[in-house]
C-alpha cells in the first residue's frame, strides 16, 4: 500500500471500503469541484452511514418494486442464452448468424470471487480479440476494473458484445421505457455516462494487451422496454462527449494527493465502533471532521450525493444553496447577507461594485412597487 | 430567473417567509376544478397504483388498483376514472355563450380544469392518455367504451399544459412557484408540501420551518406519482401480497379484508396531498387575477369547445407522433404565443414589468412636460401627434424612432423622438379619438407616472405553413391517414 | 396472550411506521430490531386470528363452503382441507385463513398444486419434453403449457442441492435425478440450468454455442408438442411465440405463426452452429468421463481457492 492509499485508509477508518460502481464514478463527473465528495469517495467511505450518524440521513432509498422490475427486464432479455438480446443485436449491430456465442462470467466454476471473475473476463476478451475463428459473441456479467483516484474499482456492465474482426460494444439494460421513440432525457443521459465509464474500463483492459482504443466502440447499446410492454428495443448512444468529460475528471481524481495535502494528518471519519458495532465517536466530533474538508454544495447534490442534507445545512446563508442561477443573478455574491446589504446600499469594494449596482437597482425597483424596504 | 426574483429568494431565505414575485395572478383558477392525484407503481412505464380525484374538497374519490401489473385491472381503473372525469367534463356542455369577432358563433361558457400536484403528474396523465386512447371497444382486447374517450381527453389536457398561457391543466407546484419566491432552491420547490409551507405556513411556524417538516415523507407523503420507497418496501409490498394471496386461495372475506387494508394504506399517502391541493387553489385564488387572464381563458374555452366537437364528430385520436408540418406549426405557434403571454404578464403586473425594466426593455417614470394638442402639419393631412417628456431613473436603451407601448394605453403607439440623460421625448399616436383634440385622459398629463415597453401585447398572426397534404418530401411527405389498427388495440400494457 | 386482533393490527401498523422512520434516519440496527419485532407481532396476529375464527365455529363452516364453492383454485384448497394435510391457521402460505403476508412464511403465495405429482416429477416431465437443459422459468412455463399447472420457480432453487444430497446418500437409488448441466471449460455446474441425469453426458455439457443450440432445439420440441395437441392451448402458443420471436424467419407475428415453419427456421439456424457445438460438447464430455466421479459428472465440480483444492479432488 503506497502512501496515498495509507492516508485514504486512515481517513476511512475501520469500516470496510465501499466499492465504486459505474453510478458513483459517473456522479464524480457531475460535481468535480467538491473536495469533500472526492475525498470520501476516494477513501471508500460509506457516505450514507456517515451522513446518518452525523444527524443528516440521506433521502435516498430504492423501492422494491423498481428493483424487481429492473431485474425482471434484465432477466427477460437475457433468458435462454440471451435470445431476445441476440435478436436485437443481430439487427442493431448486423451480427452474422454464426456469431451467437454466450459466455456467463457471473461465476467461475461456481466461485464468485471478484478477482477470479475479473481474470477470466480478461482471458475471454483477449481470446475473442485475438482469435481468427469465432470465440465469443456475448459476455454476460463481465467484470472489469478501473483505476479511480489511486484505487481499483470493479465494474460490472450488463453485457459486452463482440463482433468477429470487429469491435467490442458495451450493452446496458435499463427498465425505463422508450415510448413512441422517446425516453426520459435525464435517464438516458445517466445511462450514457454510465456506459461511458464501462467503455473506459474496457479500453484500459484491452490496452494492456496492446489493443487500440478503437477496439471498443464509442457507440454503446441501450436496451429498454418498448412502449408499455416488456419487449425490448435497442438504441445506440454516442458517448464520445461523456468519455472526454470522464477522462478529464478521472485525471483530476488521480491528483487526490493535492487535496490530501491540505488536510490534517489525523483526519478520520472512523465511527470508533465498540465490540457490538455501536459507534463511540460523538456525532458532533464526526461532523467536525467532515467540516475539515471543503464541500461545494449545490441543489443538484440533493439527487446525487448522500451527504446532501449535511452540506445543505452547512451551506445555509450562502447563495449557492439557492441555486447556481440565483447566485449568478445576484452578481456572483457568495452570501445572502452580503447581497442584501449591497441591495440596501452598502458600499462595495471594486470587485463587488458591479454586483452592488445591479442589486441596488433591483431593490429600488422592487421597493417602489411593493412599497416595502428590502 | 432574473435579479429581481433572485433577490426575492434571498429576502425569503433571510426572513423565513416566501416573497411575492407577482402582484397579480397570471393563471386562471376556476370555481370548480377537478383535482387529480395519481400514484404510480415504482419501476414501471405507467402502471397506475391509485388515484384520488374529485371536484369537491369534501368528497374525494379514491381509486385503487390491487394488482398494478394486471392488464385487466388497469383498464378497470381507467374505466372507473373515466366515469368520473367524463361526467365532470360533460357537465360543462350545458351552457354556451356567444363569441363575436371575426368568426362569430358559440362556445361553452366555461371549460373544465384539471389540477395535478406537479409536472410529473402532467407527464403521468400524458402517458395514461397515450396508453388508453388507441384501444378498441370491441373484438379481442376490448375495453370499456369510455376508456379511449378518456385517453383522448387526458391527451388533450396534457397537450394544452404545454401551450403557453393555457390554464386547462395546471401543476400546482408550477403555479405557486410562478408567483412566489421561497428561500430554498427551485429544485426543492418541486415538493408541494415544502413549497406551500414557505408560502402559507401554519400559525406559529415560519415558512422555513414548515418546509423542513414537509420533507419528512412519513409525515408528509410525496405528492406523487412516485411513492416513498420506504412506504413501498415496508407497507405497500405486504398489502399487495396479502391481496394476491387472498385471491389465490379464493377466500372472499380475506380478500375483502386485504383490499380494505391496501386501500387504507394508499389513502394515507393521498389524503395529505388532497388537502395540500385545495389549499394551493385557495392560496392562488387570494391573488387578484391579471387583466389578460380572462382573454387567455377564453382561448382555452375555445380549444375545449373545438376538441369536444372533434370527438363528437368522430374525429381520430391524436397521432403518436406529429407530422412534419404540424410539428413545425406547433413549435412556431408556441414561440409566438410565449412572447405574447410574456408581454401580457408584464402589462398586467408591475413586478413582472420591473424585470423588463431591469433588462432595459422598458422604463417607467413621470411625465414632466406634455403637449397634448400638438398637431403635425408636415404631411398632406393634419394629424394629432401629442408629445410628452418622461423623466426616468431606469436604464433603458431607447433609440430614436423605436415604437413603444404603455400598459395603461395599449392601443396607443409612442415613438421615441429624443433621449437626453434621464429624459425621453415621446410622440404619441392613436387611442385618442378621431378628432384633432384628444379625448380627456387619452394623453398622459404632467405628473402622471407612466411606463413604456419595447414590446406590446398585440395579437400576432401566425406564420404561413403549407397544408399537411402539401408536406414537402424533404420532410417526409404528407402524413398517413389514421386507420385504427389491431396493433393499437392489442398493444401491451404490461 | 389474549390481545385482540384489532389491537395487534394497530401495533403492527405502528411498528411499520417505526421501521420506515428508522430506515429514513439511516439507523440500520434499529430498523432490523424493529423488523424482528414486526415479524413477531405478525405471528401473534396470525394466532389471534386463528383463535378468533375457531371461536366462531359457524364462521368456519361458512368459510369452508365459500372456498368449496369457488370455480378456480378454491376447489383444490377444499380438497387439501379434506385430505387433512394442513390444519387451519397453521398453513404457512395462505390457505383458508389468509393471514397477513407473513414475512416468516413463504415469500410467494402458494398457488394450488397440480394434483398429485411431486415437484421433481413435474420438472422431469417438462425437461423430457424439451430434451435440453433449461432454466427454472422455462421449465415452469413448459409445464404450464403442456401439463396443466405451474409452480413457483422459487421452489426450484434448492432442488439441485437436494437432489445432490439424495444422490450422495444413495447413488443411483432413484431412476433419475434432476441434475446440473456442466460448463464445457471448467466442468462446473452451469448457473441456472437443470438437466436430467439419464441424458448422455454430451447433452449435459454447455459450450459457448450451446445455449443458442439448445434454445433452437427447444423450439423444435415445443413446436412438435403443439402439433401433437388435440386442441389449441393458448399457453402453448404463447410459449412457441416466445421462441419464434427470437428465431429469424420463424414467424411473422404471434397471430401468424405455424409450428412447422418455426421448426424449419430453427433447423436452418441449427445447421450453422451444430458442428462447432457438437465438437465442443464431445470433447468436454470425454474429459468429464475421464476426470470426474459419478457425483461430479451429475452435479459438477467447483473451483476452490488454494488449500481447499486438495479436498475437492480427494472426493473420488
Amino acid at each position: 500500500m503506497n502512501r496515498t492509499e495509507a492516508r485514504l485508509a486512515r481517513i476511512r477508518g475501520r469500516a470496510l471500503a465501499k466499492t465504486h460502481n459505474a453510478r458513483t464514478i459517473a456522479a464524480l463527473a457531475s460535481n468535480p469541484g467538491c473536495a469533500r465528495r472526492a475525498i470520501l469517495d476516494a477513501a471508500g467511505a460509506d457516505k450514507q452511514r456517515i451522513a446518518a450518524y452525523a444527524g443528516f440521513p440521506a433521502p435516498f432509498g430504492q423501492s422494491r418494486f423498481a428493483l424487481a422490475r429492473g431485474n425482471a427486464v434484465e432477466a427477460q432479455v437475457k433468458a435462454d442464452g440471451a435470445a431476445e438480446l441476440l435478436t436485437l443485436l443481430r439487427e442493431h449491430l448486423n451480427l452474422p448468424i454464426p456469431q451467437a456465442h454466450y459466455d456467463d462470467l457471473s461465476e467461475v466454476g461456481g466461485n464468485t470471487s471478484l478477482d477470479l471473475r475479473h481474470a477470466r473476463t480478461r482471458t475471454l476478451l483477449a481470446r475473442a480479440a485475438a482469435a481468427r475463428t469465432d470465440a465469443g459473441t456475448m459476455f454476460d456479467h463481465p467484470l472489469l476494473r478501473l483505476e479511480v483516484g489511486g484505487r481499483h474499482a470493479f465494474l460490472e456492465p450488463d453485457l459486452i458484445a463482440f463482433q468477429l474482426h470487429g469491435r467490442f460494444t458495451i450493452v446496458e439494460i435499463k427498465s425505463f421505457p422508450v415510448i413512441d421513440g422517446q425516453a426520459d432525457g435525464a435517464k438516458v443521459a445517466a445511462a450514457a455516462i454510465q456506459s461511458a465509464v464501462y467503455v473506459l474500463a474496457l479500453r484500459d483492459a484491452l490496452a494492456e494487451q496492446g489493443l487500440p482504443a478503437e477496439a471498443v466502440s464509442h457507440e454503446t447499446v441501450l436496451v429498454c422496454p418498448r412502449d408499455f410492454s416488456s419487449r425490448p428495443v435497442a438504441t445506440s448512444l454516442d458517448v464520445r462527449k461523456q468519455l472526454t468529460v470522464l477522462r478529464r475528471q478521472l485525471a483530476r481524481m488521480d491528483r487526490i494527493d493535492d487535496l490530501l495535502d491540505l488536510l490534517p494528518n489525523d483526519l478520520t471519519f472512523d465511527l470508533d465502533p465498540d465490540g457490538d458495532g455501536i459507534p463511540r465517536r460523538s456525532p458532533a466530533a464526526l461532523a467536525g471532521a467532515i467540516r475539515q474538508v471543503d464541500a461545494r454544495y449545490a441543489p443538484e447534490c440533493l439527487s446525487t450525493c448522500e451527504m446532501c442534507f449535511f452540506c445543505r445545512d452547512e451551506a445555509r446563508g450562502g447563495t449557492a444553496a439557492l441555486g447556481r442561477d440565483v447566485r449568478e443573478e445576484l452578481g456572483g455574491v457568495e452570501h445572502i447577507e452580503t447581497a442584501l446589504r449591497l441591495a440596501r446600499g452598502a458600499r462595495a469594494g471594486n470587485d463587488l461594485a458591479e454586483a452592488a449596482e445591479l442589486l441596488r437597482t433591483a431593490a429600488r425597483l422592487r421597493a417602489d412597487i411593493i412599497k416595502e424596504a428590502v | 430567473m432574473s435579479t429581481l426574483t433572485a433577490l426575492a429568494r434571498a429576502i425569503a431565505a433571510d426572513t423565513g417567509a416566501a416573497q411575492p414575485i407577482c402582484a397579480v395572478r397570471h393563471v386562471h383558477i376556476g370555481p370548480r376544478p377537478l383535482v387529480f392525484i395519481p400514484l404510480a407503481l415504482a419501476g414501471e412505464a405507467n402502471a397506475p397504483l391509485a388515484a384520488m380525484v374529485g371536484d369537491d374538497p369534501q368528497a374525494p374519490v379514491l381509486l385503487v388498483v390491487p394488482e398494478p401489473r394486471d392488464r385487466d385491472q388497469r383498464f378497470a381503473f381507467a374505466a372507473e376514472l373515466s366515469a368520473i372525469v367524463l361526467s365532470y367534463i360533460e357537465s360543462h356542455f350545458a351552457e354556451e355563450e356567444p363569441v363575436g369577432g371575426r368568426d362569430p358563433g358559440t362556445r361553452y361558457a366555461d371549460a373544465p380544469q384539471l389540477l395535478v400536484p406537479n409536472p410529473a403528474g402532467i407527464a403521468f396523465t400524458r402517458l395514461l392518455g397515450r396508453s388508453t386512447r388507441f384501444r378498441r371497444t370491441e373484438g379481442p382486447y376490448a375495453v370499456a367504451e369510455s376508456v379511449p374517450v378518456l385517453g383522448r381527453w387526458l391527451t388533450f389536457f396534457a397537450d394544452r399544459a404545454e401551450h403557453p398561457g393555457s390554464s386547462l391543466m395546471v401543476a400546482a407546484t408550477d403555479a405557486l412557484a410562478a408567483h412566489w419566491a421561497t428561500g430554498q432552491s427551485s429544485l426543492e420547490d418541486g415538493n408541494l408540501g415544502a413549497l406551500l409551507g414557505w408560502i402559507d405556513p401554519p400559525p406559529g411556524m415560519s415558512g422555513a420551518q414548515a418546509a423542513m417538516e414537509a420533507e419528512d415523507p412519513v409525515r408528509c407523503p410525496p405528492a406523487g406519482p412516485a411513492t416513498d420507497p420506504t412506504f413501498d418496501n415496508e407497507i405497500l409490498d405486504q398489502r399487495i401480497l396479502a391481496v394476491r394471496t387472498a385471491r389465490m386461495t379464493g377466500d372472499g372475506r380475506a380478500c375483502d379484508r386485504a383490499k380494505a387494508a391496501l386501500t387504507e394504506a394508499l389513502a394515507t399517502q393521498l389524503e395529505p396531498t388532497w388537502a395540500l391541493m385545495w389549499r394551493a387553489a385557495g392560496v392562488l385564488r387570494r391573488l387578484p387575477a391579471g387583466g389578460h387572464v380572462r382573454a387567455r381563458w377564453d382561448a382555452d374555452k375555445a380549444a375545449f369547445t373545438w376538441h369536444a366537437q372533434h370527438i363528437a364528430d368522430g374525429g381520430p385520436p391524436q397521432p403518436r407522433r406529429d407530422g412534419a408540418v404540424s410539428a413545425a406549426r406547433r413549435l412556431a405557434n408556441a414561440e409566438r404565443v410565449q412572447e405574447m403571454v410574456a408581454a401580457q404578464r408584464a402589462f398586467d403586473d408591475p413586478l413582472v414589468m420591473a424585470e423588463h425594466r431591469l433588462a432595459g426593455e422598458a422604463f417607467a417614470g413621470q411625465v414632466v412636460t406634455a403637449e397634448p394638442d400638438r398637431v403635425d402639419a408636415t404631411g398632406r393631412r393634419r394629424v394629432l401627434r401629442p408629445r410628452i417628456t418622461v423623466e426616468t431613473e431606469d436604464d433603458m436603451v431607447a433609440e430614436t424612432s423605436v415604437t413603444l407601448t404603455s400598459p395603461a394605453r395599449p392601443s396607443q403607439k409612442a415613438r421615441v423622438v429624443d433621449v437626453t440623460g434621464p429624459q425621453v421625448v415621446l410622440e404619441l399616436q392613436g387611442g385618442m379619438g378621431r378628432s384633432l383634440t384628444p379625448e380627456p385622459g387619452s394623453v398622459p398629463a404632467v405628473g402622471e407616472p407612466v411606463c413604456y415597453a419595447a414590446f406590446s401585447d398585440a395579437w400576432q398572426p401566425p406564420p404561413a405553413f403549407p397544408e399537411p397534404e402539401d408536406t414537402p418530401w424533404t420532410h417526409g411527405g404528407p402524413p398517413p391517414e389514421y386507420i385504427p389498427s389491431d396493433e393499437d388495440a392489442r398493444e401491451d400494457w404490461s | 396472550m389474549t390481545e385482540s386482533v384489532e389491537s395487534l393490527e394497530r401495533h403492527i401498523s405502528q411498528l411499520r411506521t417505526a421501521v420506515r422512520e428508522a430506515v429514513l434516519a439511516g439507523d440500520r440496527e434499529r430498523a432490523s430490531a424493529l423488523r424482528r419485532e414486526l415479524r413477531q407481532a405478525e405471528q401473534d396476529w396470525d394466532e389471534a386470528l386463528a383463535r378468533a375464527q375457531e371461536a366462531g365455529a359457524g364462521d368456519r363452516e361458512e368459510a369452508g363452503r365459500e372456498v368449496a364453492g369457488r370455480e378456480e383454485a378454491g376447489r383444490e384448497e377444499a380438497g387439501r382441507e379434506e385430505a387433512g394435510r394442513e390444519a387451519p391457521g397453521q398453513d404457512r402460505g395462505g390457505a383458508v385463513l389468509a393471514g397477513p403476508a407473513n414475512a416468516a412464511s413463504a415469500r410467494a403465495p402458494q398457488p394450488p398444486q397440480a394434483p398429485l405429482l411431486p415437484l421433481r416429477e413435474q420438472v422431469h416431465e417438462a425437461l423430457s419434453l424439451l430434451t435440453v437443459p433449461a432454466a427454472p422459468r422455462l421449465i415452469a412455463t413448459v409445464h404450464e403449457a403442456f401439463f396443466a399447472g405451474t409452480f413457483p420457480t422459487a421452489r426450484l432453487t434448492s432442488m439441485k442441492r437436494d437432489e445432490e444430497r439424495s444422490f450422495r446418500t444413495a447413488p443411483f437409488a432413484r431412476p433419475y435425478y434432476v441434475c446440473a448441466a456442466l460448463t464445457a471449460d471448467l466442468l462446473a455446474p452451469a448457473r441456472g440450468l437443470l438437466a436430467i441425469s439419464t441424458w448422455p453426458m454430451e447433452r449435459r455439457v454447455i459450450g459457448s454455442l450451446s445455449p443458442r443450440v439448445d434454445f433452437l432445439t427447444g423450439a423444435i420440441r415445443v413446436a412438435e408438442a403443439i402439433e401433437r395437441l388435440p386442441a389449441p392451448v393458448p399457453a402453448a402458443r404463447r410459449l412457441l411465440w416466445r421462441f419464434a420471436a427470437s428465431i429469424p424467419g420463424a414467424a411473422e407475428s404471434a397471430g401468424n405463426m405455424h409450428p412447422h415453419e418455426v421448426t424449419q427456421a430453427a433447423l436452418a439456424e441449427l445447421a450453422v452452429h451444430q458442428a462447432a457445438d457438437q465438437a465442443t460438447r464431445h470433447a468436454a464430455a470425454r474429459r468429464a468421463r475421464d476426470q470426474l466421479d459419478d457425483a461430479q459428472q451429475l452435479f459438477g465440480t467447483r473451483i476452490q481457492l488454494a488449500g481447499q483444492r486438495a479436498q475437492a479432488k480427494g472426493g473420488r
